[in-house]
């Protein structure tokens, strides 16, 4: 059951010499080569809420186990911005058409992760996100 | 203006009972514009090695301090062992007592690890800490060859004018400070967010022949940065981490 994640950072003038770094990674089970095998498949909402609200519920069940959050801004315009946090903590903001792809331990129930639409105005609208979970812990109904 | 693009490829053809083929592309813009990033730190490696008989610590990757605060920063990480039980934790600093896990790292907020050959690519809003700051004032009378000693940096006063004093002292650099002055008052600023430390005379020491004075007041209380990305390996031996900032 493989799912690969493959990342290509491109640039031609961010630097003196390109920029083309093109790394691709098999999503596996903690500490092993067993694939990982569980999604929540694609999820979109439209978020309208300033303060942070929640994304993805931390489980006691997910420690020390692997997980890969992927998140993306769908908005096209540059100002509207998503606020992502984990455990109450601000990791960065991602601006429109911006992704991420991380790794997620769930230390303990507050590591939820969070995300406001900290920039919505009523006339720029929600913004929409996308995102899913690969993991191996089985306590996720909630998220299903 | 640079162009930066980071483009994820997600696939599987057996996760799911349809086949997930899913392709995005960022271009890399500065906070709410559409202006290109135009900085990176390049991409570089780290690798970690510690005594088979200590504690592993944490290592700092990089300091919020030394970016723009909510910036459309982005950070690429990838663990480059092959060893699939060998694993870096990444860390956010904060306040939260994320211990629970077994890490013993109150103080650090963990993101998640990154296995063997694993990556992430996420923003970062590099939220410093509150800088201290505290002055030093120079006064009363002082001569040429005395001196004040801070921070591992001796300044030898050329002559007994106060504000040339305290000039010769803005003018040197300090491995942790940076300085500016006033007339006769210098002030000193952190380098970096630090909740634990504060300055008096006997760490800003003037040695005068006369009755001259250094006297020091803290101006500024510095707190920690909650945003510092801190690294920690799983194993003493050498585990190497790529990574990149591409910053404001």
């Amino acid at each position: 059951m493989a799912t690969t994640a493959t990342l290509t950072l491109t640039s031609s003038d961010i630097a003196g010499d390109p920029v083309n770094v093109s790394k691709t990674t098999t999503c596996t089970k903690a500490g092993g080569t067993i694939d990982l095998d569980q999604s929540t498949g694609m999820n979109r909402i439209l978020l309208r809420e300033t303060t942070n609200k929640l994304l993805l519920g931390a489980t006691a069940g997910g420690n020390d186990l692997s997980a890969k959050v992927y998140l993306i801004n769908k908005a096209t315009d540059p100002t509207q911005y998503v606020t992502v946090t984990i455990n109450a903590q601000t990791i960065g903001k991602l601006y429109a058409g911006d992704w991420m792809f991380f790794p997620w331990s769930q230390t303990d129930t507050s590591a939820d992760i969070e995300v406001a639409a900290t920039s919505y105005t009523t006339a720029g609208g929600a913004i929409p996100i996308e995102y899913c979970l690969f993991h191996e812990d089985s306590i996720r109904l909630a998220d299903a | 203006m640079a162009t930066t693009t980071a483009t994820l490829t997600l696939a599987s053809t057996d996760l799911l009972s349809d086949a997930l083929s899913m392709t995005t592309s960022a271009t890399l813009t500065t906070a709410g514009t559409s202006t290109g990033v135009t900085q990176t730190t390049g991409l570089g490696r780290k690798t970690t090695t510690f005594s088979g008989s200590g504690a592993i610590d944490t290592v700092v990757l990089f300091r919020a301090d030394d970016y723009t605060a909510d910036g459309a920063n982005k950070i690429y990480l990838k663990n480059t062992s092959t060893t699939a039980a060998e694993f870096f934790t990444v860390f956010l600093t904060g306040d939260r007592a994320t211990d629970v896990h077994g890490n013993a790292d109150p103080g650090l907020t963990e993101i998640g690890r990154l296995y063997a050959g694993d990556w992430a690519f996420f923003p970062w809003n590099a939220t410093g800490g509150t800088k201290e700051a505290f002055t030093v004032t120079i006064a009363n009378t002082w001569a040429a060859g005395d001196t004040f000693v801070f921070d591992g940096v001796t300044v030898v006063a050329a002559d007994s004018t106060l504000n040339n004093i305290a000039a010769q002292i803005d003018a040197a650099q300090y491995p942790n400070w940076v300085t500016s002055v006033s007339s006769a008052v210098v002030t000193f600023v952190s380098r970096y967010g630090n909740a634990g430390i504060e300055i008096d005379t006997s760490e800003a020491v003037s040695t005068t022949a006369g009755d001259g004075t250094g006297a020091v007041a803290t101006t500024v209380s510095g707190t920690r940065s909650v945003a510092d990305i801190y690294i920690k390996p799983s194993v003493h031996t050498a585990m190497t981490l790529e990574h990149m900032l591409i910053h404001e």
